[in-house]
């Protein structure tokens, strides 16, 4: 098995490194047989990855503790789930996950009807094989998955008890299929630059594979938000720790990208602008690597301090530089097709109002997170950036950008003229004026809450006219009921209102943010058995406190029973584990949602007699965040869904005969 | 005895301050809002990633220790700001959860709006730039206008036919 095992990589290397050399061969030399040998090889190496994998896979499900990352990160007693999630938990195993996923999108690339014939395959297919090089180079001689033990423990170390949670089986692989997505528009735009052709096909694959990207990002932000609140015990979803700002880095920009793209295809502009957004993208990602594993920044996510940063602080380095110099050397050709804006006021303006404030809170998330370097460097003083500082400086950023949101839909591409303006933004604006008043009387006072929810009405308003407007001049013509007008309108534009369901899980998601951030309670009480606890409408009855083992694992829990104005809502059973191997115990809570909040139950500690300590959270809107994460995906898998009316990918129309 | 009787006087407020002062302390709740003002600006060592509002005193020795002093403080009268320069003199700004807002660190929270604020402008110059070239081009054409606009409305109309067929 060792020798099988180690086998995958090494001989996956040999062909990495054979087939990007054979296709290089083949683009320069316009020779289509060594271009399909560089092909048939990134087969082999989907091959060698999945064999690594399933490798891996065997050797943690049967607790072979001879392999040092067996040891390292399974126990075996572990369930079989964990045992087999443990993959992800550690350097080696993570960048294995990642190596499968590269080569993964290699063949659904290389080999997809649509990419049938076309010339751009071979230099995608040669961008994504330097990057299957250098993460093959880096297994086979950096983090070895593989390693084995000089004497072959009777146990493993265990899992991280954090680490077994359900979020964490799916946060990780959501996270890694963004991230390695990225390569993939990023091979796009460097084959397209090299090739000297940026046209309409180019924009429709880069963007719907953006959108793939983008939507595995968000994913995996989101299960980790999801994690975060039901397995750390803090009641908050979101620390803008290091690695969390990594993964929100790329988003932004890629979100960016999106928009910025559309610009591209109306007006032929931006070119210059939207292959620099993919490659800061790309680049993030990278960025991002190098921080959680280098050890540079304290973060919770921080994997075992190694010199792994390093190299993939070099290999950025290398793919911005050559990056840039591609783009340096098509400046002129991209600039030359550069058209121009009719008005100040417009959609298209709207759209780099858009790009300017997702660019800037990227940068602004960017800089608090090198902060900490930064200082250190210049004074030689440490400072440490946490959230305060994260919650004030993109409030107000993000908060611009949903307006920009609210605003945009009702926005004339070309012009927007006054009269134009005042048709369609009185109605929004006078409803989002009466919604913040209404607010104020109604005891929502606090400035932040009053501002963010009147852009939310506003951006719901702008939204449901779009539609509403859409299915109107529709039915003018074809007479067909609302519902099938509704239905006909969006699966014939299914990017435009995939993407306005976006925007209104986002709205949601904000409305949750604005909510859980500016009116949750919460108090720590220590109280005998029989005594309850009171917290706004919540009255928690102490019922009993007692153990039991479940495994090698003690468990103590409460049983409580909650009454929300006088009514009996249940018994809930808040717990705390205690690992047999594990030093740090974790709190399991008890969560009762509803739409309007959540009720958070945490037993923290207790005492021979009987009493117990408790805190209790109330966080209002809980529910949203997690509905708009869910429409988000809806939105964003409607509008790459192809469909029978879905836009269809112009097929190529070079004017080249090339390798293909 | 007036002596006697002050330093009588002087010892039931002592007891009685400290008194006070007790109920008070077993008042403050770790949850509470005034304690949660205080906390929050420190960071914990511990590795937590979390403030010491956060960090629970059931698990990390360090933040229920921190706590107990800072209720002390708090006791003691100290408003959140002369808690906050105290521990900036010991252990220097690391301890905070965001960098101060003076001298370098003031870079920290001015940067991202000075650099979005001069990317606005330059978005500004730049759109205002291709207005510009799309009015000049405007004018030369201005004369072809009128031909124009009945060709719009023959080419709207057939447009419109078009799309009534494939909605």
């Amino acid at each position: 098995m060792y020798l099988f095992a180690n086998a995958t990589i090494y001989i996956g290397l040999a062909i990495a490194v054979y087939s990007l050399l054979i296709i290089t061969l083949g683009i320069s030399t316009k020779n289509q047989k060594f271009v399909n040998s560089g092909k048939s090889g990134m087969i082999a190496l989907f091959i060698c990855a999945a064999m690594a994998m399933i490798a891996m896979f065997y050797l943690l499900a049967t607790s072979q503790f001879q392999y040092e990352y067996v040891t390292d990160y399974t126990s075996s007693e572990l369930p079989i789930i964990y045992k087999l999630t443990a993959l992800w938990a550690g350097n080696a195993g993570s960048l294995l996950l990642w190596t499968f996923f590269l080569t993964l999108y290699m063949i659904m690339i290389a080999y997809s009807r649509k990419m049938k014939g076309n010339p751009m395959v071979p230099y995608i297919s040669a961008i994504l094989l330097a990057n299957a090089v250098f993460f093959f180079f880096i297994l086979g001689f950096v983090a070895k998955p593989f390693n084995i033990l000089d004497t072959v423990p009777t146990e493993g170390k265990g899992l991280n008890p954090m680490l077994q949670n359900p979020g964490m089986i799916i946060h990780p692989v959501t996270l890694y299929l963004g991230y390695v997505g990225l390569a993939v528009p990023f091979a796009f735009a460097m084959a397209a630059l090299l090739m000297k052709n940026v046209d309409d096909f180019w924009i429709k694959m880069t963007r719907r594979w953006t959108i793939v990207a983008w939507l595995f990002l968000s994913l995996g932000n989101i299960f980790g938000g999801q994690w975060a609140y039901v397995e750390l015990g803090w009641g908050g979803y979101w620390a803008w720790d290091a690695v969390e700002n990594a993964s929100f880095m790329p988003w932004l920009t890629a979100t960016a990208f999106l928009h910025s793209v559309m610009i591209q295809e109306r007006k032929n502009m931006l070119k210059i602008w939207n292959i620099s957004l993919i490659i800061v993208s790309y680049a993030l990602t990278l960025f991002g690597t190098f921080l959680v594993r280098s050890g540079v920044l304290t973060s919770v996510h921080a994997f075992a301090n190694s010199n792994l940063g390093l190299y993939f602080l070099i290999f950025m380095g290398v793919a911005v530089i050559l990056a840039l110099y591609v783009l340096m050397s098509r400046y002129n050709l991209l600039k030359r097709s550069a058209g121009e804006f009719n008005s100040i006021v417009s959609k298209e303006s709207s759209f780099l109002v858009n790009n300017l404030l997702l660019v800037g809170a990227a940068f602004a998330t960017f800089w608090g997170t090198v902060f900490p370097l930064v200082s250190e460097a210049v004074r030689g003083t440490k400072v440490t950036v946490g959230m305060p500082f994260f919650n004030k400086v993109e409030a107000p950023i993000l908060l611009s950008m949903m307006f920009v949101m609210a605003v945009c839909p009702l926005l004339a591409w070309q012009k927007s003229t006054v009269k134009n303006l005042r048709k369609n933004f009185m109605i929004p604006a006078i409803l989002a004026v009466i919604g913040m008043a209404l607010m104020v009387i109604l005891g929502i006072q606090k400035a932040w809450a009053v501002i963010g929810y009147g852009v939310i009405i506003l951006l719901l308003v702008t939204h449901f006219l779009e539609f509403y407007r859409g299915v109107k001049a529709r039915r003018k013509m074809t007479k067909e009921s609302p519902f099938v007008a509704l239905y006909r309108l969006m699966v014939r534009n299914r990017r435009r209102y995939g993407g306005y369901i976006v925007h209104l899980g986002i709205a949601f998601i904000t409305m949750g943010i604005i909510g859980s951030q500016n009116y949750d309670v919460e108090t720590m009480k220590t109280v005998p058995l029989g005594q309850s606890i009171e917290l706004r409408d919540y009255r928690i009855n102490y019922d009993r406190l007692d153990q039991k083992k479940e495994g090698i694992n003690d468990i103590v829990y409460a049983d409580v029973t909650v009454f929300k104005n006088g009514k009996k809502l249940g018994t809930f059973q808040p717990e705390k584990v205690f690992y047999g191997n594990w030093e740090q115990p974790s709190s399991e809570v008890a969560i009762i949602s509803s739409l309007k909040e959540d009720l958070y139950i945490v037993l923290s500690a207790w005492e021979d007699n009987g009493k117990a300590t408790f805190v209790v959270k109330v966080n209002p809107m809980m529910d949203w965040l997690w509905i708009g994460s869910f429409m988000i995906v809806i939105g964003a898998l409607f509008a790459v869904w192809n469909g029978k009316y879905g836009n269809v990918t112009p097929r190529y129309t070079g004017v080249r005969k090339e390798v293909s | 005895m007036k002596k006697k009787l002050y330093l009588g006087l002087l010892l039931i407020a002592f007891i009685f301050q400290t008194s006070f002062l007790r109920v008070e302390a077993s008042q403050i709740n770790y949850k509470s809002a005034e304690f949660k003002a205080v906390a929050e600006q420190f960071a914990c060592t511990c590795g937590c990633g979390q403030d010491h509002y956060e960090c629970d005193p059931n698990t990390c020795n360090l933040t229920k220790a921190f706590k107990k002093d800072l209720v002390g403080m708090m006791n003691k009268g100290w408003d959140k700001d002369k808690i906050r320069q105290y521990y900036v003199n010991i252990y220097g700004e690391e301890i905070l959860t965001s960098p101060e807002k003076s001298g370098f660190s003031l870079t920290a929270w001015v940067l991202p709006f000075v650099v979005i604020g001069l990317a606005a402008i330059a978005v500004f110059i730049i759109i205002r730039k291709w207005v510009k070239q799309k009015g000049s081009e405007a004018v030369m054409t201005d004369c072809e206008s009128t031909e124009d606009e009945v060709e719009g409305e023959i080419l709207s109309s057939m447009i419109d036919e078009e799309r009534k067929k494939y909605l």
